[in-house]
């Protein structure tokens, strides 16, 4: 195998688009809800077919959409239950949306699935006071399914897709701890989402978790005192942590003061994020993110010797460019040459 | 003068008297306001005085007949009111003075005592001489009933406006009317019932308290207002005691809590209406017997008797019932009260240690679910935490539980199936009632005229005031009275108010809750999500949708939670939904079948919308629609061939059945899409 290139590896299996795919694609870049729709629950599903449909449609894209619509800035919005986030997302959303015509907003909210049975509630879809027909807003629900911290391939596929036809990607997820990390490794923007602070939560905020995000929201401001003494004492401790941890202190992370109900802090957030994705500077490598989920899905499902082939066809691949897609394809096709997945050795 | 015996009653003279029965209520109101007001008055000339008004849900839920959510239905559950035109024909020839009225508003309840009191003021009636009741209990509307408009602060500003009004302006006014009649048709246990209920009346009176706009005789006479309106269901002995335990509950916090010195305030004062939840419509004639020992449960008891008594009809569980029905009903409570001795006797559960311990015990419990509440932050908090609605859900999917493993056993239902076929519902009209569905055009009809022939000027300048005085924290009532007069509609009333406090949706209560069923159709249907998931890399997905403005959101919770019991990924998000959010919804979601609930009696216009909404977004086919309530079967075929794929039933109980059925449709529908 060596001097192969990667992608000419790849396209020896690559299927032809069918008219119906190019067709669902066409209609959903006219921001057509249902075919949106159909595409998320196809790059969702997880077997060797639907592999292959994910990379026609992820390649079609691709190559019709314009290099410069292809990115949206992905905002990772975590925190624990009863901070408000529902209804802190849905207003902003509102607020990003008013007074821009063009804008288009994806919202992907994730859920815990059960352990007994796997199914799962999802979303609070009416937290988002939105007219329901207008195609500027799209909401969408996952189930957490298996994965730790909530956040898995299913939801790196769902958001590339979204990328290609959105303007700004919202996740939603429900903060228990490992949920932050996975979080920022998918969002441009990390923001936490907390209440007004007791003595409790300072606590709390000790953990490693407060580290990650890039931005603080304190939600349910609604008397300004409390508000005010939640600031200074956030503040504080991040202080602390950046010094332990000798992160440059310049770089202040920005604290929101926000309550839905009263309205209060959230058109300065919105605009925030809206100058943000002005700012080439804000949007994570996408190599680094595809590398990442491709290794650990590789690791799931192949343990360390996956990652040995892996390197190897990284080391003799010609191709410039990172495709999430030619990478796997390439792997999968040396690996069932080789081995069979883990999960598929009888056990004893 | 009589010697005084154990067993006998004696009056102020000292001779042996019997009790007065309680009031008999009928809950009365359907299609407009021409038929209900023919409806009263023949009612009140078989020597009823009281009325017990029932109206319909656009009005309840603050829509004029002619909102998009309002149009299916119109006069289906009560009366449709949209203006204080509509008043004047519903009291037509009706002498308020004389009336004792008691209307089932909450949302909207400052708005239709704000058109009594017009109305009384045009017809120059003496205002302070109106006798009556609103229900007027919102966090029950949050927990189990859902006609709640604004957020809980701003709903219970306006409670307090009424009992501030009331007992200045209306002694004899009941300003509200609390409710744990809901919270057991919700599913609440007991001791639920009794701590939910009086933690109502406490944050009401707690808010009074803030206000502090009474003196302490006043307040006290406030406290004397508070009354209730309690459920009863089979477990009679269990009920009596309940009963007992509020009366001693409420006299104990009106005097440690609010320092009521005078026991006439400290009374509990309660109507009833006995449980619904448990009629069945399997074998309905059944029910005949249960209504009959519920209403034993609040009758018994001397000391806890009640004041007034509805009752619910034979053939509840199918549809509305029909005025013979209704008579039915009342004649149960006729023949107990006068043809029984049951009211000549002095309290016959005194001295029972089994009553008194078992009272004893609903109280302690009651207590520290009281104190929990409270040291929460009290009624308001619990709603917005959820933790009450959860409480709920949590003892409903539990009483679910046991009826499908046959715990609980109910004749008809899951026990004692076969039977000889009820002669009841083989008459012509099946035993059921409809309503004649060209009667709301006459409703639209007046409502046009009225806004024809205002004064658009007065109307502009009333809303203004409600507005500014909503803003200000003035008192909303005599802005709402000029409204009424101004010929303001009970839409652009609600409306003013929803600008200034906005609209509220409160938790479902169904995150995190479980079902404990595990049976053969469980397996069954998870053998089927298994297959599913094999075969197409992804868990079904369902929407459950409530559409319309019926807030009685039971089934389509308990279908919510047990199909995350049976596998699915489930997508529900509360009551009060257009089918455009639900088609939106299942469309965004990728559904694979949407799930509807509707209890209305408005199915078939709602279903008909829903399938319009489907079939112009082009996926009809593709989604695939069950139905689920209490309808009527004649209305099957024309369901069915709209394109409804099955519709379940209260016969339908248990509930991974219905989600076997619903993994059918599935399956079968991908099918035929796949080919």
């Amino acid at each position: 195998m060596n001097g192969m290139n990667v992608a000419a590896m790849a396209s020896q299996t690559t299927p032809a688009l069918s008219d119906d795919i190019k067709q669902l694609i066409d209609r959903a870049l006219k921001m057509e809800k249902w075919p949106i729709a159909r595409l998320i629950s196809m790059v969702e599903v997880e077997s060797d077919s639907a592999a292959e449909q994910r990379h026609v449609i992820l390649d079609y894209l691709d190559s019709v959409v314009e290099e410069a619509n292809r990115d949206a800035l992905v905002v990772g919005i975590t925190g624990t239950p009863g901070a408000g986030k529902s209804t802190l997302i849905g207003e902003l959303c509102l607020r990003m949306l008013q007074g821009s015509d063009d804008l288009f907003v994806a919202v992907i909210a994730i859920d815990p699935s059960s352990q007994r049975s796997g199914g799962a509630l999802l979303g609070d879809r009416t937290r988002v006071k939105f007219p329901s027909k207008d195609k500027r807003l799209f909401f969408r629900s996952q189930a957490s399914h298996q994965e730790l911290g909530g956040l898995g391939k299913k939801t790196y596929h769902a958001v590339r897709l979204l990328r290609y036809i959105f303007d700004i990607v919202v996740i939603e997820t429900v903060g228990i701890g490992q949920s932050e990390l996975e979080i920022d490794r998918l969002s441009d923007l990390t923001c936490l989402v907390l209440q007004p602070l007791t003595g409790d939560q300072v606590q709390f905020m000790k953990a490693g978790i407060m580290e990650i995000p890039d931005l603080f929201i304190v939600n349910k401001c609604d008397e300004d005192a409390l508000a005010k003494k939640s600031y200074h004492l956030l503040r504080a401790s991040l202080k602390l942590i950046d010094i332990s941890t000798e992160q440059d202190s310049d770089r202040a992370r920005p604290v929101f003061m926000t309550s839905a109900l009263k309205n209060k802090g959230i058109e300065e957030l919105a605009r925030h994020i809206l100058s943000l994705r002005q700012d080439p500077e804000s949007f994570k490598n996408r190599e680094i993110q595809g590398e990442y989920y491709l290794c650990k899905w590789i690791r799931q499902n192949y343990g360390g010797y996956g990652i040995e082939v892996y390197q190897s066809i990284k080391q003799n691949s010609t191709s410039e460019r990172f495709s999430f897609e030619d990478r796997e394809k390439a792997f999968n096709r040396m690996i069932k040459g080789m081995v069979k997945p883990l999960e598929s050795f009888p056990c004893r | 003068m009589t010697e005084n015996k154990a067993h006998q009653i004696l009056d102020k003279n000292g001779e042996v008297s019997a009790d007065r029965p309680w009031i008999f209520r009928t809950y009365a109101g359907h299609t407009n306001v021409w038929a209900t007001n023919q409806l009263y008055r023949e009612n009140l000339t078989k020597g009823q005085t009281g009325l017990s008004i029932a109206l319909d849900l656009p009005t309840q839920c603050g829509y004029s007949s002619d909102h998009a959510l309002a149009r299916p239905e119109i006069g289906k559950v009560g009366v449709p009111i949209n203006s204080l035109d509509d008043f004047q024909v519903l009291f037509d020839n009706i002498p308020l003075e004389e009336m004792n009225t008691s209307m089932t508003i909450n949302g909207s309840a400052m708005w239709l005592l704000s058109l009594y009191v017009a109305l009384a003021e045009e017809r120059g009636v003496d205002v302070s001489q109106l006798k009556g009741t609103t229900q007027n209990d919102v966090i029950k509307e949050y927990l189990a009933r859902g006609t709640y408009i604004y957020p809980p602060e701003d709903s219970m500003r306006l409670i307090v406006d009424m009992y501030e009004y009331c007992l200045h302006n209306i002694p004899s006014w009941n300003a509200s009317n609390i409710c744990s009649y809901h919270l057991q048709e919700a599913g609440a246990t007991p001791v639920q019932e009794l701590a939910f209920a009086l933690i109502t009346a406490i944050t009401i009176l707690d808010a009074i308290k803030e206000r502090d706009c009474f003196s302490e005789e006043e307040f006290e006479r406030c406290v004397g207002r508070i009354s209730f309106f309690v459920n009863a269901g089979m477990r009679f002995v269990e009920e009596v005691c309940k009963m007992r335990a509020f009366c001693e509950m409420w006299d104990e916090i009106a005097q440690q809590r609010y320092g009521v010195k005078n026991p006439k305030y400290r009374r509990f004062r309660y109507g009833v209406q006995v449980n619904s939840l448990g009629l069945t419509a399997e074998q309905p004639e059944n029910n005949a017997w249960r209504i009959i020992i519920e209403t034993l449960g609040v009758t018994l008891s001397r000391k806890a008797r009640c004041r007034a008594l509805q009752l619910p009809a034979w053939n509840e569980a199918l549809s509305l019932p029909r005025p013979w029905d209704q008579q039915w009903s009342l004649r149960i409570q006729q023949i107990l009260a006068y043809e029984t001795d049951l009211l000549e006797y002095p309290d016959l559960l005194d001295g029972s240690h089994v009553v008194e311990s078992k009272v004893k015990d609903l109280k302690e419990q009651a207590y520290v679910e009281i104190d929990k509440i409270l040291s929460m932050g009290g009624g308001l908090k619990a709603v917005e935490s959820g933790y009450m609605k959860s409480a709920l859900v949590g003892s409903q999917s539990e009483r679910m539980r046991r009826l499908t493993n046959g715990e609980q056993i109910v004749v008809g239902k899951n026990k004692w199936i076969e039977g000889i076929a009820s002669p009841l519902v083989s008459d012509a009209d099946g035993g059921i009632f409809m309503v004649d569905a060209k009667a709301a055009e006459r409703t639209l009809e007046a409502l046009a005229e009225t806004k024809r022939t205002r004064d658009p000027k007065r109307v502009e300048a009333a809303l203004e005031k409600l507005a500014a005085d909503a803003r200000s924290g003035e008192n909303l009532m005599p802005a709402s009275i000029e409204c009424a007069k101004a010929r303001v509609t009970t839409g652009e009333w609600s409306d003013k108010l929803r600008e200034v406090f906005g609209e509220y949706r409160p938790p479902t209560g169904v995150d995190g809750q479980s079902m404990n069923i595990e049976n053969e159709s469980l397996q069954q249907v998870r053998g089927k999500i298994e297959t599913f998931i094999k075969e197409h890399g992804y868990r079904p997905r369902i929407v459950v949708g409530k559409p319309g403005l019926d807030g009685h959101s039971n089934g389509a919770e308990m279908i919510a939670v047990a199909a995350r019991h049976a596998g699915f990924d489930v997508i529900y998000f509360g009551i009060r939904l257009s089918t455009t959010e639900i088609v939106q919804s299942a469309l965004e979601e990728d559904a694979d079948i949407i799930g509807i609930s509707l209890l209305s009696g408005s199915h078939n216009e709602i279903v008909d919308q829903l399938f319009t909404e489907l079939e112009e977004q082009g996926v009809k086919d593709a989604i695939p629609v069950v139905l689920g309530g209490i309808i009527p079967e004649p209305d099957y075929p024309g369901l069915i061939d709209r394109g409804v794929k099955r519709i379940f039933t209260p016969r339908d109980f248990d509930p991974m059945l219905v989600m076997d059925q619903i993994m059918d449709v599935i399956i079968e529908n991908k099918s035929k899409v796949a080919h």
